[in-house]
This record gives structure tokens, sequence and C-alpha cells, in this order.
């Protein structure tokens, strides 16, 4: 079974709502993206989302663009990044998925690159600027045994295109929670409760929401709605202000996963 | 066939936030097209207040001096001075058939962004430009020009500080925006139906070039050039000559400081298929798949893609394209103000430039036109330092 989908269904068993996280591979170097990865899934983190850098990440702000930036410059590529998952995958299963563009399986060459994330025991992929229509070239690959799933992604706006993103949709599903790029802080899309409770309503698997969430404390007037939810930049800033100290990363992944199933 | 796909090249590579913009936009558009009072509008607009039709010009120093007929296309003598002003009023008359108040834009050399903030102010409507920051100081007329029309001009300073930041940045807006906030893109690139809209409102000056050539010389040119940075003035010079196979297409992209020293903006000579601003095409790529920094000393230039349809239309066989370097650009433009008495954009200097190395193989039974995209007033600075060092 996939370690994404095997981990929510445990978490459903437990009645508890996911805590995911998203970090930019190779900050502050391979070696420390590696313990971190293994600290979170010590401290409880139950999902982590590897960013693969890229030049151009169109559906990021400023956070994750500048740590992308930084992680290109300290020579982190696609190659590297799988090396990571390999090496994490000696002793620790926590379910791991690609945050990347599309841009760089395409010159990996998309096949190759459904091979590689089997091989290395990478479990899901989200491609912000692959949508559903586009979809077709990479799904062909991803019938491959102990392939990655590919998370859908749900827009405020997405309205009548929800029941056509959910029909074949697995793991979970990513309810972008504002209009634009991660990092923003200018508070949730103004009908969201209406706009999760219509994708909560029509999915048939966990609704995680991210985008623009700092704390537990965020998400305390949707937390009946969503499963969980998904931290981005505010953990990047974190981790940047903190030097990547091991202790204050598991410390924030531990509250917040105890805050929001309190 | 999938309509939104010219080949392998095309599509609709954004987030999901921007899917139903587009579909919707889509509709819109077709609509638009179809419908005889939208045209009218368009047309009237080109008319008085753009000033079309464009002349198409026999120079006739050159023509002496190269032994074939040089026709220049004058999108020069545009309002706004350039041929940018014709895709901002078809996508701004859109925009306002569609409701929409607010209109965004990134920009290069500036002209798309001064178009804009010309249609914008025409319309009442509120316009940001997005800007490279190495752009606002090279271009720095046209950053003057948008804000005494009353636009926002946002500095982008993120990546090589030209054209793609600024693309990725008004991306960026947009998505936050779509709800109110229409995105007039420049080029003829951005996923689907965009790269079909600029061709649409670009076919223009084709459509003039033809009607216009059949009426001077009874037939159709021998060869059509045009520069290609995203390709916006090229696929609107091409539109009506796609069909006419005796008709020879050439588009000129930068090479830069040349294309064996890496320092260029010739998407379609050493690029590979990626994906970049919601299009598959050919794209100047790293070892690693991230997108490598273009460069020509003309900001118009200045992009590592190219539109979806020139790939095709390279794949095809249809257009050749070619590169000329900074140098040989700016020789063609001073050649232009010293025998014709006008001073082209750098970005049209590039087509000149092999106009004049293709004209002596042709004879003075033959033609060709090239498209004079824009005038040259933009980039005196950029002149100047060029000729700092050397003679003028």
């Amino acid at each position: 079974m996939n370690r994404i989908e095997k981990k929510l269904k445990e978490l459903e068993e437990k009645k508890q709502k996911a805590f995911i996280t998203y970090m930019t591979a190779g900050l502050p170097s391979i070696k420390g993206t590696e313990e971190i990865i293994r600290a979170q899934a010590e401290a409880g983190t139950d999902i982590i989302e590897l960013g693969v850098p890229f030049s151009d990440p169109v559906a990021d702000g400023p956070v994750i663009q500048a740590a992308s930036f930084k992680s290109i410059q300290l020579g982190t590529n696609l190659e590297k990044v799988f090396g990571i998952v390999e090496d994490v995958r000696k002793d620790c299963q926590i379910p791991i998925v690609f945050m990347m563009y599309y841009n760089t399986i395409l010159y990996y060459g998309v096949e190759r690159f459904v091979d590689r994330c089997i091989a290395s025991g990478v479990d899901g992929l989200i491609i912000p600027d692959l949508p559903f229509e586009e979809q077709g070239e990479i799904n062909g690959y991803l019938l491959k045994k102990n392939a990655p799933i590919l998370i859908q992604l749900v827009a405020p706006v997405s309205k009548q295109r929800i029941p056509m993103l959910l029909e074949k949709a697995r793991g979970f599903v990513y309810c972008v929670s504002t209009m634009g790029v991660t990092g923003q802080s200018t508070g949730f899309h103004k009908d969201i409760r209406k706009y999760l409770s219509e994708v909560k309503a029509a999915s048939s698997i966990p609704v995680m929401m991210g985008f623009g969430i700092s704390s537990a404390k965020d998400v305390e007037g949707v937390k009946d709605i969503i499963d969980g939810a998904i931290v981005g930049s505010a953990f990047i800033n974190l981790m940047e202000k903190n030097d990547y100290n091991v202790d204050v990363i598991k410390e924030y992944c531990s509250t917040f996963k105890k805050e929001l199933n309190a | 066939m999938n309509k939104k796909y010219y080949g392998q090249f095309g599509g609709q590579y954004v987030s999901e936030t921007l899917m139903n913009t587009l579909d919707e936009l889509d509709v819109e558009f077709e609509k638009a097209i179809a419908d005889p009072e939208f045209r009218a509008e368009y047309d009237y607009y080109m008319k008085d207040y753009v000033g079309r039709e464009t002349p198409l010009y026999l120079a006739e120093r050159l023509t002496e001096k190269y032994g074939t007929k040089i026709y220049l296309k004058r999108e020069d003598l545009n309002h706004t001075g350039a041929h940018k002003i014709n895709n901002v009023i078809g996508q701004i008359l859109l925009a306002r058939r569609m409701g929409k108040k607010k209109v965004i834009a990134e920009t290069g050399a500036g002209q798309h962004g001064v178009a804009t903030a010309t249609g914008a102010a025409l319309f009442g409507m509120e316009c940001t430009v997005y800007m490279g920051a190495e752009d606002i100081e090279r271009q720095a007329l046209n950053v003057f020009r948008m804000k005494m029309l009353g636009a926002e001009v946002v500095s982008v300073t993120s990546g090589s500080n030209t054209l793609k930041d600024a693309t990725n940045e008004a991306i960026r807006a947009w998505a936050k925006s779509a709800e109110d906030t229409f995105y007039i893109i420049g080029s003829a690139v951005g996923p689907y139906p965009y790269p079909k809209m600029v061709k649409e409102f670009q076919r223009i000056i084709s459509r003039e070039t033809k009607k216009q050539f059949l009426e001077k010389e009874g037939r159709l040119p021998e060869t059509v050039i045009a520069c290609v940075g995203g390709g916006s003035n090229s696929i609107g010079m091409f539109a009506e000559f796609i069909d006419e196979k005796d008709v020879e297409l050439i588009g000129v992209e930068a090479a830069g400081h040349g294309i064996e020293t890496g320092k260029h903006a010739s998407a379609m000579s050493l690029g590979k298929p990626g994906a970049l601003h919601g299009m598959r095409s050919y794209l100047l790529q790293d070892s690693d798949g991230n997108v490598q920094l273009a460069h020509s000393i003309s900001a118009g230039l200045d992009y590592p893609g190219v539109g979806p349809e020139h790939a095709f239309l390279r794949d095809s066989g249809r257009v050749e394209y070619v590169s000329i370097t900074d140098e040989e650009a700016m020789d063609a433009l001073m050649e232009l103000c010293r025998m014709e008495g006008i001073i082209p954009a750098i970005e049209s200097a590039h087509a000149l430039a092999y106009a004049f190395k293709k004209a002596k193989t042709m004879n003075m039974n033959q033609a060709m036109v090239v498209c004079l995209s824009g005038r040259g007033d933009k980039d005196v600075h950029t002149v100047a330092e060029y000729f700092k060092n050397k003679p003028m």
C-alpha cells in the first residue's frame, strides 16, 4: 500500500487530523534536509512535502521563491533530491510528496522520472502548473506498480470543476485556501467555509488545506471541515530564523500536531 | 486534434486557480471575434485611435544598395510607437466586454507596458505593469511614459530581473486577482487562448501588408521577415502568408553575443522543448532543467522561450528561424537611420540585419517585406552606451 494512503488510514482510525509540512530540498544542505525529515518523523509530522527547487516557481510567494533560489545556488538538482529520499528510506518510512514544477519532469524525461520515484520511494507528486487537463501524459506512467500518487489541487474558484478533479483522485485532496501563491498572510478566501464544505461533501478521500497557514489556530475556524493542514512558507521562515535547529523544528511540529488535534 | 495545441506545443500549464478563468476567456474571445460589432469596434480604434493602416514603404536607397526590392511595414508609425497597441486594443476591448475593471501586463522593452497603460487610460481602467528591474533601467523613457499615462509600474527583482521574471510576477498577481482582473499578455506566449488571441489581434499587420503589396506589385512578395522574441509581431506578420506556400517566411531571433557564447536569446536554435509561462515550447534550459537566462541587447527579445505556434512552424519547416547578434543588429539600426531617415527599435533592427544578408541572394525582380515592428526612441540610451567606445 502507498505510504500516504496507509498513513491516512491510520489517522482515520485514530480520528486524528493530519499535519503536513513543506520544505525546500537541499536546505540547509542535502544532509541537513535528511536530518530534518527524520526529526519530523519523530516529532509527529504525518506527511512531508519536499520541494524540488526550480528557477521559475510561479505558484510560490517570496519565501519559497527565495528558498528555491538559494537551494539551486547550493547545487541542488532533481538527482540529488532523489538521493535524499533514498537515504531517508533506509530507516524512515514517513510519506514523502514531491512538490515541483512540470518542466523539471519534462527535462528529466517523464517515464524516467516516474521510474526513479518508484525506485527511490517517493509516494506522491504535487505539480502546481500541471492542471487536470494536462495530466494525461504523466498519468500513463503513474499506472506502474508503486508509482507515486498525483495529488489533485482544488482552488476556491474551481466550483463546477470539483467533481471532475475528484473523480479519480487518490491520497488526499489539496485545497488551496486562497487565490494566488503560497505564503500570503492576507487571510483565507472570503467563501472559505462554503468552498471547503463543497469539496468535503464531494470527496471520498481526506481533504487537506494549505496556503497561508502558520499555526494551528489559523485553521481553528475550519477545523470541523478539513482532515488536515499543510504548512509551507511559515515553516521555512521558522527554520531560517532558527538556523535549521532540529530541536526547534521538532518542537514546532509536535506542538502543531497536538494543537490541531486538541 | 486538441485546439489548445500547436503540434506538441502550447497547452495550459497553469495552476488550477486559473483554469476557470482561461475557459471563460476562451469562450468570450471566440464569441467576440465572431461578433461583427466587436470587429467593427476594433477596426474603429485601429483606424481613428491607432492611426492604421500603416504604410508599406519601399526603402529606395536600401533597394538600390542591395539590388532587391526592400519594403518596410511601418508598425513604428502606430500610436505609442510599435505593433503592441494592436493587440492591447483587442484584449482591452475584450476585457471591457467581460466587465473587468482592472488590467495587468508584463513588459520587456516597455512597448507593451506603454500600450497597455495607453489602452487603460483610454477606457478608464486601473493598470499595473510588471517590469524587470534591469529593463526599468535600460528603458527609462518607457517607464516614465507608463507613469504619465497613470499606470503603476512594479519593479521585479527576481531571477534575471528581465521579461521572464516580470512574466512570472504578472502570473502570480493574476492568480491572486483573476476574479476581477484581466491579464493582457503582450507576446504570442502564455496558456491557450493567449497565443491565439495575440495572433488574431496582430493579424492586421499581414492583412494590410498583403493588400498593399498586391496594389503596388500585383503579386505576393518572395520573402517576409520579422524579429522573434516571444513572437507577437512575427506571428501577426506571418498569419496571412502561412497558407501562401510560395512566400518564404523568416523569423529572426536574437543571438546576443553569439550563439556559441551561450549569451543569447535564441530559444529555437539551441533550446529544448519545456514548459514555462503556461505553455510548452522551445525553452533555453541548463543541465538541471532550470530556465537559463537569455541575453540580448534588445529588451524586447530578451526572453528564454518563444510562442508555441512559432515552435510548431519551426518543426514543420514552414518558417525558417535564424539569429542575429547584438553587433549585427546595431549596424543595421545605424544603416536604416543613415540611409532612410528612420530610427528603428533594436528589436526590429534584428529583422533588418537579416534582411540585408538575405537581400544579397535576391535580385531586382524580387521583393521582400520586413516588419519594422517599432521605433527606436526608447533605445537611444542603449545606442549611446553601445557606441561610446566605437565609431557610430
